[in-house]
């Protein structure tokens, strides 16, 4: 019987949270990818777009604004954010020859100047945002909290939203010819540099939300984005840059290897071995699990 | 006959004589008037101009950002570290720093270079990060709090000696140190393997027909770099007395590529002229508020965008201009020579 309780009292809760962790990163690496994949830019301060959609949302909820509307209205105050951004940052240098370096090095200076200003403007203590599920309910003899439940079944239908959007709309076909080809999709009648705007803002109001969904769990702090940053960049790289299901593999994947090994191994442990898995996935497979946006 | 390499490299050495020559005054006036700060200050500003300039041959030269130098920063400053709380010698630590980020870095070098362009950046700042993290939690190399207490060591140069303990002192030491990783990396770029870096660079693909071996030149080259950056961390528990597992953090490798953005990408000396640049203005704006990321964040991003050759690249033409005027090169190939365009410095950025 010690071996079902370990299963029903250990093992099992840790997954779930590992679950909650898992869907929470998918979102943000969501936008990662899909900002790669379209535009062939590392945005390196994503990190800290999804801390300014916590702060965001913790300022609109000392205005009073119900949660509820806060989840619609973080990501559209982020999307012209995310267009502003690549107007005046990421376009300028788009064409330079290294476009990569360039482009993640504009992007890294932008997350140091987005960190400190959130310093400024809020403070540097954390903060942490009242859970606006309580309680817990029980399923299958585990307990889990309202509010993670509720986060691993939004978080699961925006990520099945975006996939239908871009595989199986006309504005995704669209998003998806600038990508393959983007002369080709300009001669079609394709407006390639709204497309291109659009889709940073889309991946930027992404890990917004990631910030007002994860708010109530992991606390809100000026650097918050830098911890998770890497996580995302790890299950970008290893799902395949620009693919929308490796990401989402990857990410369920990592983050379950995250959560079994801090059990079964050491909490301290659990960074080098993901991000050891994602040099080893750079090493040997670095296109990555699956293919890229556009390309299949 | 002098080409656009050798005559920005040139323009490169006249840069660095300044930088010495101003250095030493200061280091005058500092002993003199009994400043230990200031000098405190310069010498780390100096430590950390060597991690710049390992960034900067891989970024300038053959073209890979890297993401993670302040690995093998890391790795000297920590070898340096256990070497000196067992036997205080300066030769030996160096010489024991050399060796561990010369490994290091040929086994990073076999894992990294496997990869191009944003895969590299990413692949390096994953590397890091593991190690930083192994460190860490690891309590031989005193975890999260580093190790503290290394001895105050006393170099000796035959029949001198002079204490780390001495900020004028120590800071000459460290100046010496950077300026000869500096001329020893300044010398190999002009050599046949240099060249063949920057053709890398500029087109990787058709190296291999011209006969050279793409994998060997980048792995040197990251080799190089990481000595480079082991040899500076070596003399970083001297000056501090301490090392932490921060030395091996993303915000070391990003202060060096900042460095290396306003210094002046593939110029070399811009990255020690950078480096001093960037502890200026953090202690300068430091002064007045503790916000001096969004200033340093701005300079960055401008920097990048509109000043792709750093402020080398604003005085440098200027140098070259002098000497071509000097060795009267201006008359005879007016169209083959143009002053600020150097080669390296045109490919780094466009």
């Amino acid at each position: 019987m010690a071996a079902l309780d370990y299963l029903q009292f250990v093992l099992a809760p840790q997954m779930v949270n590992g679950l909650a962790l898992g869907i929470a990163v998918i979102l943000v690496a969501l936008g990662l990818t899909i900002i790669f994949g379209l535009l062939d830019v590392i945005n390196m301060s994503h990190g800290e777009f999804y801390a300014i959609g916590a702060y965001i949302a913790l300022a609109l909820a000392a205005l009073g604004i119900n949660y509820w509307l806060l989840l619609a209205a973080v990501p559209i105050l982020m999307l012209p954010l995310g267009m502003l951004t690549e107007r005046v940052l990421v376009r300028p240098v788009f064409d330079s020859k290294d476009r990569h370096v360039t482009t993640l090095l504009v992007t890294f200076g932008f997350s140091l100047v987005a960190e400190d200003v959130l310093k400024l403007v809020f403070g540097p203590n954390t903060q942490r945002p009242a859970t606006p599920i309580s309680g817990a309910t029980e399923l299958f003899g585990i307990f889990i909290p309202n509010y993670r439940l509720f986060l691993i079944v939004f978080g699961t239908l925006v990520v099945l939203g975006t996939a239908y959007v871009v595989y199986r709309t006309r504005l995704g076909a669209m998003v998806r010819a600038a990508a393959f080809d983007r002369n080709m999709a300009a001669s079609l009648g394709v407006p390639v540099s709204l497309v291109y705007s659009g889709t940073f803002g889309f991946g930027v109001a992404l890990a917004g939300l990631a910030g007002v969904l994860l708010a109530p769990i992991y606390s809100v702090f000026p650097t918050m984005g830098r911890d998770f940053i890497l996580l995302a960049f790890t299950v970008v790289i290893v799902g395949g840059m620009g693919s929308i299901w490796g990401a989402v593999v990857a990410g369920l994947l990592l983050t379950q290897v995250q959560a079994l090994a801090s059990l079964v191994i050491s909490p301290v442990w659990t960074d080098p071995i993901v991000f050891g898995t994602m040099v080893a996935f750079l090493v040997f497979r670095p296109q990555g699990l699956f293919g890229k946006l556009g390309h299949g | 006959m002098v080409d656009r390499l050798t005559l920005s490299m040139r323009a490169s050495h006249v840069l660095a004589l300044a930088l010495v020559l101003l250095a030493l005054a200061l280091a005058i006036i500092g002993a003199a008037a009994g400043d230990t700060f200031y000098l405190r200050l310069g010498t780390e500003a100096l430590i950390f101009a060597g991690l710049a300039l390992s960034v900067d041959l891989l970024l300038g030269f053959s073209g890979a950002l890297s993401l993670g130098q302040a690995l093998y920063f890391g790795i000297g400053a920590y070898t340096s570290t256990v070497v000196l709380m067992k036997v205080p010698s300066f030769w030996l630590a160096m010489g024991a720093a050399f060796a561990t980020s010369f490994v290091a870095s040929v086994i990073g070098g076999l894992i990294a270079n496997r990869v191009r362009g944003v895969y590299f950046a990413l692949i390096t700042f994953g590397m890091a990060q593991v190690v930083a993290k192994i460190v860490y939690n690891t309590r031989e190399l005193g975890a999260s709090d580093g190790m503290i207490g290394v001895p105050v060591i006393d170099i000796g140069f035959g029949p001198f000696s002079v204490s780390a303990g001495s900020p004028a002192g120590f800071f000459v030491i460290v100046l010496a140190t950077i300026m000869i990783l500096y001329g020893i990396t300044a010398y190999l770029l002009d050599t046949p393997f240099g060249r063949v870096l920057t053709a890398i660079k500029a087109n990787e693909k058709r190296v291999p027909f011209l006969g050279y071996s793409v994998r060997q030149a980048r792995m040197a080259c990251y080799v190089l770099a990481g000595v480079i950056a082991g040899l500076s961390g070596a003399l970083y528990p001297m000056l501090r007395g301490f090392v932490s597992p921060e030395l091996m953090f993303f915000m070391t490798s990003g202060n060096a590529v900042i460095s290396v953005i306003l210094g002046g990408v593939g110029t070399l000396i811009g990255a020690v002229y950078g480096s001093i640049l960037l502890v200026v203005l953090k202690s300068f704006i430091g002064s007045w508020t503790e916000h001096h990321l969004i200033v340093i964040g701005l300079l960055f991003i401008a920097s990048v965008m509109f000043m792709p050759k750093g402020i080398i690249g604003l005085v440098r033409p200027l140098i070259e201009r002098m000497l071509l005027r000097r060795n009267g090169l201006a008359a005879k190939t007016p169209t083959d020579i143009e002053p600020g365009l150097s080669p390296t410095a045109e490919g780094a950025r466009q």
